[in-house]
């Protein structure tokens, strides 16, 4: 029996929960915990990341209980990804609050650690219903999370990010119990295949569950127009917070691909692609939304924040157009942006601390200090998320238009991919040439923060990734390609969940135990 | 009955999604938990109606209503709970912090410069 | 690998070695630069012999393949040549900079972009594959923004940079999609690929577009109008790197582009009419333009645009011998733009003013900058005996036999004699303003320029007269070479010299020259060129309001959409949720099931009517907020009689439960809230929001309504049939709960757990009066003092038995948990902040805490037995007196949900109730940042 899927859920709750217990103990033993706890998750995501490839997906049944009817982890290419770049940006996250952030709220690790649990189960989890329960845990923890320090804008900026996220929630628990109502299970890989076959007066009401569904998703994902809270909470989120949140839309995209190429995944012919009408449009007005966004921001979270929302068009566009090597592409250019958003946060929070009054606002200010470092890592970050060469950008760039150039939506998103990277291209000169280069006064007259070794290393842990993601970049395609086909075609993950046979695992329900 | 259980159902989440949209934060939150009870019903009937066989395996009998359903709404009431619980302190702060119980933070009658928005 | 060597080592070594060498002082930097560039540049040598026998290196190493991004280069006489003049200039420049440069700047950062834009430039010229010449070409755009911003303190330098980039950047995006759409037609990014599939790619219908979005590249890039600019602007950069990027090198990007696509695209009619007709516009109109520019770089700048268009025009044109003229001028003009640039760098740093206004009569204290100034400007004037003369010349000749180019036949010479004029009026009064007329009123007294900082300048010029005078012997060769790289052997027989007889070109050359000088005379005698002002709708004007204009739209747009209303963002979220739920019924439409439903009881009616009232009620009342709670926990005990009704006493039990705590949360915090909402909605939004209310309603209950009426298949059966063997249990929900479904308690504590947490956060340090609507503590009597300490024993005994018998009856962990804490709330209220809870207050986290745990740990347990996480064990224990007490190890597990749930409700109500007391988290009320 292997352990090692539930790893990534139990260790971070235990974890957690212990740190609840000895909420008194000084903050050193917690920083300890959440680090060491990272650690730890990112060698097991490792360790799923190398299993996961080469054999069939890994599948884990909670309770012993066998699926359709327990709950099952399931990890194939694709969660083992997602897995990782949790991780990473965890153990990223960890070290970077650990040198003061974490102080200045309560329960920051804790809630840090229950977020990942959250993030991991939502990504390993093959039951529908589970996925709620883990939208709503990873939900509560980053609410608290943003909420730390507490503040007008963050107060403000939570309650409508948590308004209407828990109005999605309500929407989501109609859309799962109709599914099941219709097709009388919760396994997504079941699902799968009754959805394939439901009866030809059922369809209506299982593509409006899927695209429910899709909505639900879509407002994780921040896809327009169901996107409105992200700004304002991404922004006025602690620095750490926001560079986890990197992750976060990444969830919501996550689910609409798995929702895309699993739950209505087989093209059965009754059930046409769910998302076709829907998604494209969305996801590029998202993008150039987004990117006029960032162009007019007035500070670099807020401008880091539209970015965010940006990738997020970029991708979902990019699956929207369906086929292996879009998919690919886009696989490649959620890794990449995930990184890239923490680079841009962590970058927005260093220089804005060492501004003083006037942190991270758009406008001429005094000199920083380490004004080089911080002007590469800016630099580093405002040239990879504009996509400019060799960085992993252009790289994502280039995939993303090099697999959509067929077909009628070419036009479009091609058109909109090249104008939204000459706007965001001019939306970071701008920013980088008024807060780096436009200086008033030669030094603030306040000692400004020196930069923290801890941070140093996180910052590098993630330039390093940038960077590898083109060093690498040869290996990883191979790896998207075949996560890729794994998720076009979706029946040896659905046999590897459910086993061979499955007949009389549905029974026509007449209310007395058949037997 | 089934047609009974149904419009109440519209009739409370019709309600619902009009207090969601009020401009104070009560009403609002108000509006949020009745939504979730609301959806709890949704997932109640999904498993069909059935009087009197609850799902407690006994001797006699060999009917019952479907249990998962059951579990599914215990689950979410009490995540409901939780949920409503945390928005409702968050507004009691939202007032306490900017003085006012608008959902935007500020009274509409201040005017807004832009930058209170985005 | 040659090759890649002399791409890297201006980076690699240079770049590092400056910034090491920087505190080292001037001179160090200075060689640490120098030395990698000229090792590059003698490896680049040693390939000469080679090459000119007309042989050329292609070298790949695979990249990723999948993206037909290799890593491979190729060398031939077109790379060669360029190759030879950016390390050529560029050893030149490095050696200017060290004595251009004021001892305040940061000598080690210049010299490092000017090491990352060399590699950049090498780069380009010598890619092989198309991804990855964009490559490079995107870096030196970079590397110019940065170079050109090496003044930060400088507004216009900023400027200029960021203009900069966004045209040369943006036009590389183009220039990406360009190359793309030809890579996807050939099939490989490989040049000589492209070449080969010559024809297929020409043919396909997507060329026209690839065709126009490279052009769009190349011209941003060559500074073309209109898109010229950019340049003009780029002048804030320090003059070395005017010299080297912006007449020597970067600017020739785009014109080498199109050279070295020439076998792809020449001959092509719209590339052809394109480039003539953009090329000689922009010359025209730029040499125009420079004739009244002031500044000594504008001057330059604007000469440097009319002599790329020049270029651009040359190539556009489907005639071998135009080619070789067009190769033969970049030449040409790197060399004599690279010295005049110097020249003005020195008159710069040794008078303190470009201005041609204040300026004059230099020669006296300056003559050696004066010689190689008038050397150079000749060369660009193109009198004979300079090299600049022989490819005007050349042009001149290609400008006469324009065949099928119907307009342009007719025009191309006039134009071209002008543009002439006007380039040899500016080349004039460059010389005449700068070194003979009287100074006007120079800042201070020029001095002698350092030895050095004249060497490169002057090494320019030598080359202009030795081009200029023996050709043949000098750079003929080379010409030769990459001529025919660019047009194939396609070269007649032709000769570069002097004196090709009297011809019609000469006769041309002679106009211009006469025509010149006279526009001059009459510019500086009839029209006070002096007292000219710039026109004030230039480009750059343009573009900078442009710039700013879009971006405080951009930021206006934001603001109002983005508007920060909450009602807003709900309305349109819920919008859309109605929009997707309803599309498949607007495509399929709605079928009602079959399924006979059941008969209406009259106890139904009574409870739906009560429902319907309850809901209305809220929503007419819910201005007056208490009533509104009240009919909240009315609707919420509906639900659980109909939960009840329909055999689900659990739900039925939990939903009254909740509904009492919840109602009691919703009044503590209306107690701190106003107690009534103010009438502001407007009528056009009550509307649109009882719309919405009515469809989504409606929307919910034909769902509901739909799958009532259908037969059901589902996986229920098995949990009613493994409840008791597998799960140990009767209550089939409980053991779905705790066993089954585990994993979702466990994680629905967590969730609970968090939400106490986050309320306590919320509420932390906030200093509050006590809820007007609880019973103020001193104030409520004995009595219910009395009854709550009384009620507290039967409650806790009633939660046990719920607890125990939870597994088989209705009840369990969370209703238990409930329970107690109701019974304690009461006690709470009665007592008033009873000092144990006010100690244990905060410990109520260590509760939750050790719930989560227990339940883990008891998950854990199975592990431990090698099964599964939460795999459950179950047993009989014989307890005396009560009998037989089914055991299952998820009683534990119930257990952590008990402490969980006790814990979150507990923290919650008195985070909400606690009062008056200055709490010491009070400051973490501030924001922080």
């Amino acid at each position: 029996m292997n352990h090692l899927l539930a790893v990534p859920i139990i260790l971070p709750a235990v974890m957690a929960a212990l740190l609840l217990i000895l909420h008194r103990a000084p903050i050193a033993a917690a920083r300890v915990v959440s680090v060491g706890a990272t650690g730890c998750l990112l060698g097991v995501a490792f360790a799923i990341f190398a299993q996961a490839g080469p054999s069939a997906p890994l599948v884990y049944a909670l309770g012993n209980w066998p699926a359709p009817f327990g709950i099952v982890l399931v990890a194939d290419r694709l969660s083992a990804l997602m897995l990782t770049l949790t991780a990473l940006l965890g153990l990223v996250v960890a070290l970077y609050a650990a040198q003061g952030w974490d102080a200045k709220g309560r329960f920051f690790h804790p809630l840090f650690l229950f977020q990942l649990m959250g993030l991991n189960g939502a990504f390993l989890t093959g039951d529908l219903f589970n996925l709620f329960v883990f939208f709503e845990v990873l939900l509560i923890a980053s609410y608290c999370l943003t909420l730390q320090g507490l503040g007008r804008e963050r107060l403000r900026a939570t309650l409508h990010y948590a308004a209407l996220n828990i109005a999605a929630s309500s929407v989501f628990l109609i859309a799962v119990s109709l599914l099941y109502g219709v097709t009388g299970t919760l396994n997504m890989a079941h699902l799968a295949e009754r959805i394939a076959r439901v009866p030809a007066e059922d369809i209506a009401l299982v593509r409006a569950a899927g695209l429910l569904l899709l909505g639900v998703f879509g407002v994780k994902a921040a896809l327009f127009p169901l996107h409105f809270w992200l700004p304002a909470a991404y922004s006025s989120a602690p620095a750490p917070v926001a560079a986890l949140f990197s992750i976060m839309t990444k969830i919501g995209i996550y689910a609409i691909i798995r929702l895309k190429t699993l739950v209505y995944g087989i093209d059965a012919g009754a059930v046409m692609d769910l998302t076709t009408p829907w998604l494209l449009p969305c996801a590029l007005v998202t993008l150039s939304f987004a990117t006029i966004g960032a162009f007019g921001a007035d500070r670099l979270a807020i401008m880091a924040a539209y970015l965010t929302m940006a990738s997020t068009g970029t991708i979902l566009s990019t699956v929207a157009l369906g086929g292996a090597a879009a998919l690919s592409a886009a696989l490649y250019y959620l890794a990449h942006s995930t990184v890239v958003i923490a680079v841009l946060f962590l970058s927005a929070d260093l220089i804005g601390r060492s501004r003083g009054d006037m942190g991270d606002a758009l406008h001429p200010g005094p000199q920083i200090r380490h004004a080089g470092w911080l002007g590469l890592a800016f630099l580093f970050g405002g040239a990879t998320v504009a996509g400019l060469p060799p960085l992993s950008g252009f790289l994502g760039k280039v995939l993303v238009l090099q697999s959509t150039q067929e077909g009628s939506a070419a036009a479009p998103m091609w058109t909109v991919v090249l104008v939204t990277s000459v706007l965001t291209l001019i939306a970071c000169t701008r920013a980088g040439s008024i807060v780096l280069w436009n200086v008033t006064e030669p030094l603030p007259g306040r000692p400004a923060h020196p930069l923290r070794r801890g941070e140093l290393i996180a910052f590098t842990i993630l330039v390093a990734c940038s960077l590898m993601l083109v060093v690498f970049a040869a290996p990883l395609l191979r790896y998207f390609d075949e996560t890729a086909a794994d998720l076009i075609s979706p029946t040896p993950y659905i046999d590897a969940v459910l086993g061979s046979s499955r007949d009389g695992v549905i029974k026509p329900y007449a209310g007395v135990s058949g037997d | 009955m089934e047609l009974m259980v149904s419009l109440g159902l519209g009739a409370v989440t019709a309600c619902a999604v009009y207090l969601l949209l009020r401009a104070r934060t009560f009403p609002m939150v108000l509006g949020l938990s009745l939504l979730s009870s609301a959806a709890n019903v949704f997932i109640f009937s999904m498993g069909r109606l059935r009087s009197g066989i609850p799902p407690i395996v006994n001797s006699e009998t060999t009917g019952y209503a479907d249990p998962l359903p059951q579990a599914l709404v215990l689950t979410a009431i009490v995540i409901g709970f939780g949920m409503t619980g945390f928005i409702m302190a968050l507004a009691v702060r939202a007032r306490y912090q900017t003085g006012s119980d608008h959902v935007d933070g500020m009274e509409p009658a201040a005017n807004r410069t832009p930058a209170d928005e985005s | 690998m040659t090759l890649l060597i002399i791409i890297l080592l201006p980076f690699f070594a240079g770049a590092a070695g400056t910034l090491m060498a920087q505190r080292r002082g001037f001179s160090a930097a200075a060689w640490a630069a120098a030395v990698p560039t000229a090792a590059s540049l003698a490896l680049l040598a040693g390939e000469v012999p080679e090459i000119l026998t007309g042989e050329h290196i292609i070298v790949s190493w695979p990249w990723l393949p999948s993206v037909g991004l290799n890593l491979s280069l190729r060398l031939d006489g077109l790379s060669l040549l360029f190759g030879l003049l950016i390390l050529g200039i560029g050893l030149l420049v490095i050696l200017y900079t060290r004595y251009y440069l004021s001892p305040e700047d940061r000598i080690g950062r210049l010299y490092a972009l000017l090491m990352l834009f060399t590699t950049a430039m090498l780069g380009i010229v010598f890619s092989e594959n198309a991804l990855l010449l964009l490559m490079f070409w995107e870096l030196t755009s970079l590397s110019s923004f940065l170079l050109i911003g090496f003044w930060t303190h400088s507004p216009l330098a900023r400027q200029g940079a960021r203009m900069a980039f966004a045209v040369t950047g943006g036009g590389g995006l183009a220039l990406l999609g360009g190359l793309l759409l030809i890579g996807n037609i050939a099939g490989s990014f490989e040049l000589s690929a492209w070449f080969a599939a010559r024809d297929a790619i020409r043919n396909h219908p997507q060329f026209n577009i690839a065709l126009a979005l490279i052009l769009l590249g190349a011209f941003t890039k060559s500074a073309q109008f209109p898109f010229h600019f950019w340049l003009p602007a780029a002048m804030a950069a320090p003059t070395p790197v005017s010299a080297f990027l912006h007449s020597a090198t970067m600017v020739k990007a785009g014109v080498f582009l199109l050279a070295r696509l020439y076998p792809l695209l020449g001959g092509n009619l719209v590339f052809e009419y394109v480039t003539t007709t953009v090329g000689l516009t922009t010359m025209v109109f730029g040499a125009y333009v420079a004739m009244f520019r002031h500044d000594l770089k504008g001057l330059l700048a604007y000469s440097t645009i009319s002599h790329l268009g020049l270029i651009m025009f040359l190539l556009g044109l489907d005639t071998p011998m135009s080619s070789l003229a067009a190769v033969f001028h970049v030449g040409n003009h790197a060399t004599f733009k690279a010295s005049l640039f110097m020249a003005a760098g020195i008159i710069d740093h040794e008078c303190g003013t470009r201005d041609m206004r204040r300026l004059g009569g230099l020669w006296r204290q300056m003559p050696q900058t004066a010689a190689l100034a008038i050397v150079a400007a000749s060369a660009m004037a193109g009198v004979p005996l300079f090299n600049g003369f022989l490819s005007k010349e050349m042009f001149f000749a290609e400008a006469l036999d324009l065949h099928g180019i119907p307009l342009l036949e007719s025009i191309a010479p006039a134009a071209v004699t002008l543009g002439s004029m006007f380039s040899v009026a500016y080349s004039v009064r460059f010389i005449h303003d700068v070194f003979f007329d009287q100074p006007h009123d120079l800042p201070h007294q020029p001095h002698k320029p350092p030895r050095y900082m004249k060497i490169p300048a002057e090494v320019l010029a030598v080359v202009c007269i030795a081009v200029g005078v023996l050709p043949s012997y000098t750079v003929a060769p080379l010409v030769d070479v990459a001529a025919r790289a660019v047009v194939g052997d396609s070269l007649p027989f032709y000769r570069i010299a002097l004196w090709h007889g009297f011809s019609l070109p000469m006769v041309m050359s002679i106009v211009a020259l006469a025509g010149g000088s006279g526009i001059y005379w009459l510019l500086r005698n009839r029209y006070d060129v002096h007292l000219h002002v710039p026109a004030r709708y230039t480009g750059r004007l343009l573009f900078q309001h442009a710039y700013d204009g879009s971006v405080a739209l951009a930021g206006r747009c934001m603001n109002r959409l983005q508007n920060g209303s909450l009602q807003r963002y709900l309305a349109l979220s819920i919008a859309a949720f109605i929009g997707l739920g309803a599309w498949p019924f607007i495509q399929h439409g709605f079928q009602t099931g079959r399924l006979a439903p059941m008969p209406v009881g009259p106890l139904g009616l009574v409870v739906w009517g009560i429902a319907m009232i309850g809901a209305l009620g809220m929503v007419w009342s819910h201005r007056t907020r208490v009533v509104a709670v009240i009919l909240a926990g009315v609707v919420g005990l509906v639900a659980s009689i109909t939960f009840a009704y329909f055999s689900a006493p659990d739900l039925s039990l939990t939903q009254l439960a909740v509904e009492v705590v919840t109602t009691v949360v919703l009044l503590m915090a209306l107690a701190r809230l106003p107690q009534a909402t103010p009438r502001e909605s407007t009528t056009h939004r009550i509307v649109r929001d009882a719309a919405l209310a009515v469809i989504a309603g409606a929307g919910v209950a034909l769902l509901s309504w739909a799958v009532l009426t259908r037969e059901q298949d589902s996986i229920a059966w098995y949990f009613l049939e493994n409840s008791v063997p597998g799960g140990g249990g009767h209550n089939v929900v409980n053991v779905l709960l705790v066993d089954f479904r585990g994993f979702d308690t466990f994680g629905e504590i967590i969730v609970l757990g968090m939400a106490a947490i986050g309320v306590w956060l919320v509420l932390a340090g906030m200093r509050v009066e006590w809820p007007a609507i609880l019973p103020k503590p001193e104030a409520n009597g004995i009595m219910f003092a009395a009854a709550a300490r009384l009620l507290l024993p039967f409650a806790l005994l009633v939660a046990v038995s719920m607890f125990l018998r939870g597994h088989d009856l209705p009840g369990g962990g969370f209703l238990a948990g409930l329970i107690v804490s109701l019974a304690l709330l009461m006690q709470y209220m009665g007592e008033g902040l009873h000092p144990i809870l006010t100690r244990v207050r905060i410990d109520f986290l260590v509760l939750i805490g050790a719930g989560v745990l227990l339940a883990g740990l008891t998950g854990l347990a199975g592990m431990m037995a090698g099964r599964p996480f939460l795999t459950s064990a179950n047993g009989d224990l014989h307890i005396p007196f009560l009998g037989d007490l089914p055991l299952a190890s998820a009683v534990a597990f119930d257990l952590g949900v008990f402490m969980a749930v006790l814990g979150t409700a507990l923290l919650t109500l008195t985070a909400l109730g606690q009062a008056r007391r200055k709490s010491p988290e009070a400051e973490e009320g501030r924001p922080w940042n």
